[in-house]
């Protein structure tokens, strides 16, 4: 948190996580078996100096699970059977030379996913270490398996400390007035959808939940809800197989697939939403419908033409609204594609509100008019088709990559998308930009001035 | 060229210092896709203050660092940015208390990308039509920052520590301070911070050391750059003590927001003793407040803190302080359970088990921090503008003995040093 705010970007880069929501390919070659119920995922490669560990359950975005999905993260995280006391648990961490562990919740469309976080060193960086992967599969399956559990129930202490935490945490939403603008627009837009929801739940269910009910809420998603686990480093896949096996042993009634019933809204008229809070910078963001999702045809033009609107410093929001007419710092635009939804961001001064609505809005008409230079579809190709091959690079962006591809139910290969991001022309970006819709207009603003 | 090889952590370093002072580093990492490159002057926020080539001694507005890297990217017949994107580069620049960097990463088209980093640094291209312009764009981003609660407690605890040395002052500069740039300001700093002999390249990725050097070495030896110009910065006497006790400032936030600074006493280490002391006062915060620590469980189970609980220690020849603190309800009550905390723990020493613990920790977090190629950048070039070497943290680690641990806890974690900042909302229903 300190060291990295000491310096100033020229340009802000928001969530770059939506660009490593995509890649798979002949390059990310995950070896996939079913062991012991789950779909385990391993890529052997001598590039890092560390092993890293995902797992990933996953549940539907609903009312009912939100607040149980975060708060079981938190708790799980504090103890196991082995490790009774968060303290030993933590101690034992730093003893795998600093282990990365971390249990958290995100959300990919209408899917709300349980990770559970580890990443140890390689051994053979280490003078006098061997067994540090199987420990470390070993602390996984603690998590999976092996929770600390008293009378039928998780720790009352944990469960207490955390529902506080998590509570903390949910209202501290408004400390980041980007995160805070993006969270309410998605509200006003998704009202009735369960994606309108916080990853992190909801404070008014917190109360309710016992260490009981969450013990057997632990059991259910990981007896049933689909899990997968990815490993990538320099490993042996069958020694990786092996332990998974034997540390691991999870008893899984019937791994089912999820029900969602994605139901595809279409915008009938633009909403407009203001708040007000105690802040000097106006944020305006325009959430839009864009009718096409990570498993369609359509989506490479989608990337495309999300690229050109506003992924990137020579984009049209960019060029527009910040260099031409120095209207703000930052105006960008970012695809949510398990969801079908683009929000364009960025951070005005509250007086030019109707200035930057107007100049974006010209800006997604010129898209619609397929008003698009040779330039900017060329920059676009090479900014994007870069993007995509440095997630080769990150241990973690080929798993997103590969999980993106598992959940929507298309996997691509990297190599495939990146044939066919040279493959869209000007025409299907035009024929995207037309299924693209305003949806809500929203605008986070000061106390001061007129209603 | 010269070599050298790291093995303990499998890293080589190819070296040489340019005819015309600059200084290049390349580090080819094998197996990655990626290229990162990083062109980086000593010159940031800090150095307001100085005697320009002709020798006059001059004020500069603050935050002209930051602008002038901003206006770097403007060119007479081109634009910049555009010009990485067609080789799919993404470029960015970023401004610190005391360096500029300009960087870019790639997979594609390394040789371009290269020559246009160092063409466009090397160029520098101001007018006053584009200096009145940048004045709106950078003047909504200082208002990003104004509403950045945890920029904003951090800022204002560096003002609590420091009287007079420049860190106390926003990179960025005001919106009324930078209203005073001119390009001729622009044009002084550029002459005087951007000589060759003044930075640092350095690229780390998948490429050939051997062309990649070259390829550097003709697009310098094709410039002509004036001799060296002796940098005179000129800065305050900063006393010992800190500036304040404690401030506090009002944003709409869900919990305050409290850090506490500890201010170095002694400065002017440099090298392998800086190294040293920031390595093992880095132990001793681990050891005292990480995770693990009896400490932190304390803090968090009385719900002092919260999981955004975080410390670090930052080192400079002239200035160094720790930071420690995060979201709490109750900033007074952290501030003292901490400072008892310390006290205690003097008192009741460092175990050689909690040493070993902390050191292991550290190594393993270093080893996976040299999985980014963006990290081996950033911080080898901070290492070695210090005069160090990123690769032998772990040497230097291995050596580093439980009684240095001990005597480092007494001599920087002191009450008067200590300096309070807090962010909270200005009503509690905010």
């Amino acid at each position: 948190m300190t060291c990295q705010l000491v310096t100033i970007e020229k340009y802000t880069q928001l969530e770059k996580g939506e660009v490593a929501m995509k890649a798979q390919t002949s390059d990310i070659a995950f070896q996939s078996s079913q062991i012991n119920g789950m779909n385990v995922h391993i890529l052997p490669t001598a590039k890092f100096k560390t092993t890293t560990i995902v797992t990933m359950i996953e549940q539907a975005l609903s009312e009912e699970h939100v607040t149980k999905t975060a708060l079981l993260a938190s708790v799980m995280k504090r103890a196991s059977a082995r490790f009774p006391e968060t303290k030993q648990l933590r101690e034992h961490l730093d003893f795998l030379y600093g282990a990365i562990f971390d249990v958290d919740v995100m959300k990919k469309g209408e899917r709300q996913i349980l990770q559970i976080y580890m990443e140890v060193p390689n051994e053979k960086y280490l003078s006098k270490e061997d067994g540090l992967l199987e420990q470390a599969i070993q602390f996984v399956g603690d998590m999976l398996v092996r929770p600390h559990v008293e009378n039928n129930a998780f720790a009352e202490k944990y469960v207490t400390q955390e529902k506080e935490a998590l509570r903390k945490r949910i209202e501290s939403l408004i400390d980041d007035k980007m995160k805070y603008a993006n969270q309410r627009v998605t509200e006003e837009m998704c009202k009735g959808e369960p994606f309108s929801l916080l990853v992190q739940g909801r404070v008014q269910d917190l109360p309710a939940i016992t260490g009981q009910e969450l013990y057997r809420y632990f059991q259910e998603i990981t007896q049933s809800n689909p899990i997968n686990m990815f490993v990538v480093g320099d490993v042996e896949p069958q020694t990786v197989a092996d332990a998974i096996r034997t540390h691991i042993p999870l008893v899984r009634k019937g791994a089912g697939e999820l029900k969602f019933d994605v139901a595809e809204k279409h915008a009938v008229e633009e909403k407009e939403v203001v708040d007000r809070l105690d802040v000097n910078q106006a944020k305006l963001n325009i959430g839009c419908r864009t009718q096409v999702t990570y498993k369609d045809d359509d989506y490479p033009a989608l990337l495309l033409y999300n690229g050109i609107l506003g992924g990137f410093p020579h984009s049209k929001l960019f060029v527009n609204v910040r260099e031409k007419e120095s209207l703000a710092y930052y105006a960008v635009s970012r695809l949510e594609s398990h969801k079908g939804i683009m929000m364009i961001m960025s951070g005005i001064d509250v007086n030019k509100y109707s200035r930057a609505v107007e100049i974006i809005k010209e800006q997604l008409e010129q898209m619609r008019a397929g008003n698009i230079s040779e330039a900017e579809l060329t920059q676009t190709r090479a900014t994007l088709s870069n993007q995509f091959r440095e997630l080769l690079d990150s241990a973690r962006g080929m798993i997103d990559f590969t999980f993106n591809g598992v959940i929507s139910g298309r996997k691509r290969k990297l190599d495939e998308l990146l044939a066919a991001i040279e493959q869209v022309s000007i025409d299907d970006i035009k024929r995207v930009a037309n299924k693209v819709t305003i949806d809500t207009i929203y605008l986070l603003r000061d106390k001061k001035g007129e209603a | 060229m010269q070599t050298t090889v790291f093995e303990q952590v499998n890293e080589t370093v190819y070296h040489e210092t340019l005819d015309n002072g600059l200084q290049v580093f390349l580090v080819p990492k094998q197996g990655f896709s990626k290229t990162y490159a990083v062109f980086t002057t000593r010159y940031g926020s800090i150095d307001s203050h100085f005697k320009t080539r002709s020798g006059e001694e001059i004020n500069v507005p603050d935050g002209i660092a930051h602008f002038l890297e901003h206006k770097m990217f403007e060119k007479k017949d081109r634009d910049v940015m555009h010009e990485f994107s067609k080789n799919g580069a993404s470029c960015n620049a970023f401004t610190s208390f005391n360096r500029t960097a300009y960087l870019f990463s790639c997979t594609d088209k390394l040789d371009d990308n290269l020559n246009l980093l160092l063409d466009y640094v090397q160029e520098p291209y101001f007018t006053d039509a584009s200096v009145e312009k940048e004045k709106g764009i950078i003047g909504q981003e200082i208002t990003m920052y104004d509403d950045n609660p945890d920029w904003k407690v951090y800022m204002n605890l560096l003002k609590a520590m420091y009287q007079k040395y420049p860190i106390n002052i926003e990179i960025a500069g005001t919106i009324e301070s930078i209203s005073h740039i001119t390009k001729e300001y622009l044009y002084q700093c550029y002459e005087t911070f951007y000589h060759p002999a003044n930075m640092l390249l350095l690229v780390v990725g998948s490429f050939e050391p051997e062309a990649i050097m070259q390829l550097i070495r003709e697009n310098q030896g094709k410039k002509e750059f004036p001799p060296a110009p002796q940098i005179t910065r000129i800065f305050p006497e900063e006393p010992a003590a800190p500036a304040q006790g404690k401030i506090e400032a009002f944003l709409a936030v869900g919990l305050p927001k409290c850090m506490i600074g500890i201010k170095e006493k002694e400065t002017g280490l440099t090298k392998e003793a800086l190294l040293r002391r920031d390595l093992t006062t880095k132990l001793v915060l681990d050891i005292a407040f990480g995770t693990s620590s009896a400490i932190y469980e304390r803090l968090y189970e009385s719900e002092l803190i919260t999981d955004s609980f975080d410390f670090d220690y930052s080192s400079e020849q002239d200035y160094a302080y720790t930071i420690i603190g995060g979201d709490t309800p109750d900033p007074d009550r952290l501030v003292a359970t901490i400072k008892k905390e310390i006290e205690q723990l003097k008192q009741k020493g460092i175990s050689q088990e909690e040493f070993e613990r902390a050191k292991r920790k550290k190594i393993g977090n270093f080893l996976r921090s040299l999985n980014s190629v963006e990290f081996i950048a950033n911080q080898f070039t901070s290492f070695k503008f210090n005069g160090n070497d990123l690769f032998s943290v772990v040497p230097t680690l291995e050596s580093i003995t439980r009684e240095e641990v001990e005597a480092r806890l007494k001599e920087h974690f002191l009450e008067e040093q200590m300096a309070v900042s807090v962010v909270r909302s200005a009503s509690p229903q905010e």
